[in-house]
C-alpha cells in the first residue's frame, strides 16, 4: 500500500485522452471516412446500383480481441420482418446507407455468436469505459472506417454536440461531428457474452489502471455493467480494487455476488478490509461466505470479526512476519523477500521462546544486518510499540503520533503478537468518506 | 474502510439508527410531493368540498405507491435513474424530450417553492427578502458541500416538520364519522368545480420529478438488490406517510373552514384558518409550508440536475465534489439561483413560471408509462419483474393518473385560448 504509482492528474488524463483522438483524427482522410452509426440506422440497403430492399436496423460487430472490433454483418428491416446480411455480402458503408453486393441472399433472422454485438442495441447510448480518460462515458454515437479487410468500429463520440445531432431532422443525422472522439482501443465495452478471447485484450487494457482508478469506475457503473467488469478482472487485481471501494458500495456489491466468488475475492483482499466487508453481514449471511471459503482463509478473518471495528483488533492486519530469538538473520532475510506484500510488512517481529514479544524490528534494519547474525543480535533496548488487541482506536492513534512509527503491533494479553496495524490505516479510518480517493488525487 | 467514529455508538442507540436508516429516498420524494402548491391545493380541497374528497385520496395512494415502489425497484436493480434507461431502453429523443419539458416545469416548481418559504417566513414577520436568499444558500450547501447521506439526513429533518399537520388535524376537531364515511364510500360531487380540483389533487400527488428522485437517489445511496427489502418498506411508507399527511390537511382545514370556497395559496390557508381554528393552528400550517417548501427547493432541483445529466450520459452524484461532477452541480446551483430570485421579483414572472408547471401534465403519462413498460421487462429486472397481479393494478394507475394529468393539460390550454 505504501508504494502506489502517483495517480495522474486531470490535465494528464485529459492529455493522454486528446492525444488518442488527435491521432485518431488527424489523418482528414479518416476524420472524412468516418461514418456515423446514428446516422446510418434507418438508411436504406440497397442492391448495389439497384433497388431498396429495406431499411438499416443495426450493424453487428464482433470483440475479437483486436483493437478495432470488424462489423460482421447488419440487421435489415424488411417490411415488418428483421433480418440478417452477413458482412461478405455487404459491398459498401457510406453515410445514404448500404449497399449488398447481389440481390441474392437469404434473409434469415440474426442469431448472436458469442462476442457478437448490436452495436445500435447494446452499445449506443450505454455505459462503456474510458481506459486512458479513466471514467464512464455514455456513446453519443460510434464510427465506423473502412480498413484494409472490411468496415471496423474505430471510435467512440461522448460529445453533447452528437447529441443534439441527433434530436435533429434525419438529414443532420449522417454528418459525423466527431467533437469529442475517443479511440475505440481505449475503450472496454460491456454488453457481449464472455468469450475466452476477450478477455485477453480486456485484461491488457484495464491493467494500465490503478485499482483506485477502477474502484470509481465500479462505482459509477450500472449494476450489470459492474458485475461484468468485476468478472473481466483477475481475482487478485479485482480485491485490489475491491480494498478501495466505498464501504457502502462494497457491501451493495458483495451482498449480489454468489457467496463462492464473495469467498475467492475476499481470500485475495488485505485479512482486514475483508474483515471490515464481511462485518456488517448478519449472521446467515457469513454462514455462506465462511462455508464457501478455504479453511485457511476462513481461520485468519474469523479471529478478526471477534474484535469491534474500533479496537485495535477490529483494524489490525493478521499477515504477519514473525522471527524467534534464535534465528538466523539470513533465513529472515529470505522470508522477507518470498513475502507476497513486502512493502506491507513494515517490521520483523522477534519473539522469544514462548512466543512473546520482544522486539519490533524495522525491515530495513533486518536488511542491511549481517545475515551471519542471530535474530536477538538485533534486539533494541527499546521497548517494542505495541497495543493490546482491545485497546480502543483512539490509543492507536497515540501511539503512533507519540512514536512517529508508521506501525503499531497489536498483542493479546500475554504479549503475543497478533496483527498489526499500519499507519495508512489508520489514515483511512481518521479520515471521513472518500478520503482514500481524495487522498490519491491530492498528492499528485 | 474502516469508520470508527460511527461504530463507536451503543448496540441500542444503533437499533434506533438502522431503524431510520430504512427511511431514505422514498420518505424524502413522496414527501416532497406535499409542496407549498400541493398544501394550497389539499387546504383548497378542503375548504371547498370538506371531506367529499378523502375517497379519491385513498385511490391516488394506491397510485402513488405502485408508482414510486416500481421507480425504486427499477433503480436498485439497474444501477442506473429513470431517465438513463429510457435512453438506453428507448430512445435518445424520447429521454431528451422528457428532460427538456422536466427542467422547464421544474423551473417553474422551483419558483413556488421559494415563494413558499417567503410567504411562509411572512406569516411569522419576517421578510422575504430577507429569508429567501438565506433559504437559497444554506439548501445549496448542504447539497452541494455535504455527501448523500449528509444531505438526506437534513432532509428527513424537515420532513419532520410534516407532523405539524395531524396536530392541526387534532386541534381542529373534525367530525370523525363524516371523516369515515367518506374515506370508504365516494361522495363526488357532479360539479366542474369538483373535476377540476380532484385533477388538481391528482397532478400535485404524483409528479415526475417524484419519481425520477426516487431512482437516481436508489442508485445514489447504492440500494442494490439485497438491500431492496427495506428500501421497498421505505418508498411504499413514503408514499403512504405522505398522503396520510396530505389528508390531515384537507381534513384540518374541511373541519374549521370547510365549505368556504377555494383557497390560493398555502398562506392564505393559514390566514383563513387563524380566525376559526386559534393561533395554533395558524403556526403550525406555518411551520409545515416551510418545511414542505424547503424540502422541494432541494429536492426538485436535484431531480432537475439528475434528469439532465442522465440524458446526456454524464450522470455524477451528490455525493461528488463540484470538479467532479460540474454539470451535475451548475444545474442545481443555476435552479437554485433562478428559482429564488424570481420568488423575489414583484410582478407577473412568478405567474408565468408556475404556469409552466403545465408541462408536467405533458411529461407525467409519458414517465408513467415508461416506468411501467420497463418495470414489466423480464430482461431488465429478471425475477424482480412485475407480477400479473401488479402489473395490472399498476396499469389501471398509470392509465388513470395519465389520462388525469392529460386532463389539466387540456383544460389550461383551453383555459388560454379562452374556451372553458
Amino acid at each position: 500500500m505504501a508504494r502506489r504509482p502517483s495517480f495522474p492528474s486531470p490535465t494528464a488524463l485529459r492529455r493522454r485522452r486528446d492525444r488518442r483522438a488527435e491521432r485518431l483524427l488527424a489523418n482528414r482522410a479518416v476524420a472524412n471516412a468516418l461514418v456515423s452509426l446514428a446516422g446510418l440506422v434507418g438508411r436504406p440497403v440497397r442492391i448495389s446500383g439497384g433497388s431498396e430492399v429495406g431499411r438499416l436496423a443495426d450493424l453487428v460487430a464482433r470483440w475479437d480481441g483486436q483493437p478495432y472490433p470488424p462489423i460482421t454483418g447488419a440487421v435489415l428491416r424488411v417490411g415488418r420482418r428483421l433480418a440478417y446480411v452477413p458482412a461478405e455480402q455487404i459491398a459498401d458503408v457510406n453515410r445514404a446507407g448500404i449497399e449488398l453486393r447481389s440481390a441474392r441472399f437469404s434473409l434469415r433472422e440474426f442469431d448472436r455468436r458469442p462476442g457478437e454485438v448490436l452495436l445500435a442495441g447494446d452499445v449506443l447510448d450505454h455505459q462503456l469505459v474510458d481506459v486512458d480518460g479513466v471514467r464512464v462515458v455514455r456513446a453519443s454515437d460510434l464510427y465506423l472506417a473502412r480498413v484494409v479487410d472490411g468496415w471496423r468500429l474505430v471510435g467512440v463520440d461522448v460529445g453533447y454536440q452528437s447529441l443534439l445531432r441527433r434530436l435533429g431532422p434525419t438529414r443532420w443525422r449522417a454528418r459525423p461531428t466527431p467533437d469529442r472522439v475517443i479511440d475505440w482501443a481505449a475503450i472496454q465495452p460491456f454488453g457481449v457474452d464472455p468469450g475466452p478471447i476477450r478477455l485477453r485484450r480486456e485484461n491488457r487494457e484495464l491493467s494500465r489502471l490503478h485499482p483506485s482508478e477502477l474502484a470509481d469506475i465500479l462505482e459509477e457503473l450500472g449494476r450489470t455493467e459492474r458485475h461484468e467488469l468485476l468478472d473481466t478482472l483477475e481475482p487478485d487485481s479485482a480485491a485490489d480494487v475491491l480494498e478501495e471501494m466505498e464501504p457502502d458500495e462494497l457491501r451493495t456489491l458483495l451482498r449480489d455476488l454468489p457467496p463462492a466468488r464473495v469467498a475467492q475475492l475476499l481470500g485475495a483482499m488485505e485479512p482486514d478490509e475483508a474483515a471490515d466487508a464481511l462485518r456488517d453481514l448478519d449472521d446467515d449471511e457469513l454462514h455462506e461466505v465462511f462455508s464457501a471459503m478455504t479453511p485457511a482463509v476462513a481461520s485468519q478473518l474469523r479471529p478478526l470479526l471477534a474484535f469491534p471495528e474500533s479496537t485495535a483488533g477490529g483494524l489490525m492486519t493478521t499477515r504477519l512476519l514473525v522471527a524467534r530469538c534464535d534465528d538466523r538473520v539470513a533465513d529472515v532475510q529470505a522470508e522477507v523477500s518470498r513475502a507476497d506484500d513486502r512493502h506491507d510488512l513494515a517490521a520483523v517481529v522477534a519473539v522469544d521462546d514462548d512466543g512473546r514479544v520482544i522486539d519490533d524490528i524495522p525491515v530495513v534494519d533486518l536488511l542491511v544486518a549481517d545475515p551471519d547474525q542471530r535474530v536477538e543480535e538485533l534486539v533494541s533496548e527499546t521497548e517494542p510499540i505495541t497495543v493490546l488487541a482491545t485497546a480502543p482506536f483512539s490509543d492507536v492513534v497515540d501511539r503512533l503520533i507519540d512514536t512517529r512509527h508508521t506501525s503499531v503491533l497489536v498483542v493479546d494479553d500475554d504479549q503475543r503478537p497478533m496483527g498489526r496495524i499500519l499507519a495508512d490505516d489508520v489514515i483511512d479510518a481518521l479520515v471521513p468518506t472518500r478520503g482514500r480517493h481524495r487522498l490519491h488525487v491530492r498528492h499528485s | 474502510m474502516i469508520q470508527p467514529f460511527t461504530r463507536l455508538v451503543g448496540r441500542r442507540r444503533r437499533r434506533v439508527v438502522a431503524l431510520l436508516a430504512i427511511l431514505g429516498p422514498g420518505v424524502i420524494a413522496a414527501n416532497a410531493g406535499n409542496d407549498a402548491g400541493g398544501i394550497a391545493t389539499y387546504a383548497s380541497a378542503g375548504a371547498q368540498f370538506a371531506y367529499r374528497t378523502l375517497f379519491l385520496m385513498v385511490l391516488v395512494t394506491v397510485a402513488l405507491v405502485v408508482v414510486q415502489e416500481m421507480s425504486a425497484r427499477l433503480g436498485a436493480y439497474s444501477g442506473e435513474g429513470l431517465v438513463s434507461l429510457i435512453r438506453e431502453q428507448f430512445s435518445l429523443r424520447i429521454a431528451s424530450f422528457a428532460v427538456v419539458c422536466l427542467v422547464v416545469a421544474n423551473l417553474g416548481l422551483v419558483v413556488s417553492e421559494f415563494a413558499g418559504i417567503g410567504a411562509g417566513f411572512e406569516l411569522f414577520g419576517v421578510s422575504r427578502y430577507l429569508a429567501v436568499p438565506i433559504a437559497a444558500v444554506v439548501i445549496w450547501a448542504v447539497v452541494v458541500l455535504g455527501t448523500y447521506r449528509y444531505a438526506e439526513r437534513v432532509f428527513l429533518l424537515l420532513s419532520v416538520a410534516f407532523l405539524a399537520y395531524p396536530v392541526a388535524l387534532i386541534l381542529g376537531s373534525p367530525d370523525w364519522g363524516q371523516v369515515a364515511s367518506n374515506t370508504v364510500l365516494p361522495h363526488f360531487v357532479a360539479s366542474h368545480g369538483f373535476l377540476v380540483l380532484a385533477v388538481a389533487l391528482v397532478g400535485t400527488t404524483i409528479t415526475p420529478y417524484m419519481q425520477l428522485y426516487q431512482a437516481a437517489a436508489v442508485v445514489d445511496r447504492g440500494i442494490g438488490p439485497d438491500d431492496y427489502p427495506r428500501e421497498r418498506l421505505d418508498s411504499v411508507g413514503g408514499a403512504i406517510f405522505a398522503n396520510l399527511i396530505s389528508v390531515c390537511i384537507i381534513i384540518a382545514t374541511a373541519a374549521a373552514i370547510g365549505g368556504h370556497g377555494p383557497l390560493a395559496s398555502a398562506d392564505q390557508a393559514a390566514r383563513a384558518l387563524e380566525p376559526v381554528a386559534g393561533s395554533g393552528a395558524f403556526a403550525l400550517f406555518a411551520v409545515g409550508l416551510l418545511g414542505a417548501s424547503a424540502l422541494a427547493a432541494a429536492v426538485v432541483p436535484l431531480s432537475t440536475a439528475y434528469g439532465l445529466t442522465e440524458a446526456v450520459g454524464a450522470e455524477r452524484s451528490v455525493s461528488r465534489r463540484i470538479s467532479e461532477a460540474p454539470l451535475f452541480v451548475g444545474l442545481f446551483t443555476v435552479q437554485v439561483a433562478v428559482g429564488a430570485a424570481v420568488a423575489l421579483i414583484p410582478g407577473n414572472l412568478i405567474k408565468l413560471l408556475i404556469n409552466t408547471q403545465i408541462l408536467n401534465g405533458v411529461i407525467t403519462p409519458i414517465i408513467l408509462a415508461f416506468i411501467l413498460v420497463l418495470a414489466n421487462r423480464r430482461s431488465l429486472l429478471g425475477d424482480a419483474v412485475n407480477s400479473p397481479r401488479f402489473r395490472a393494478v399498476a396499469t389501471v394507475s398509470v392509465v388513470g393518473v395519465s389520462a388525469l394529468a392529460l386532463t389539466v393539460v387540456a383544460q389550461t390550454v383551453l383555459g388560454w385560448l379562452g374556451v372553458g
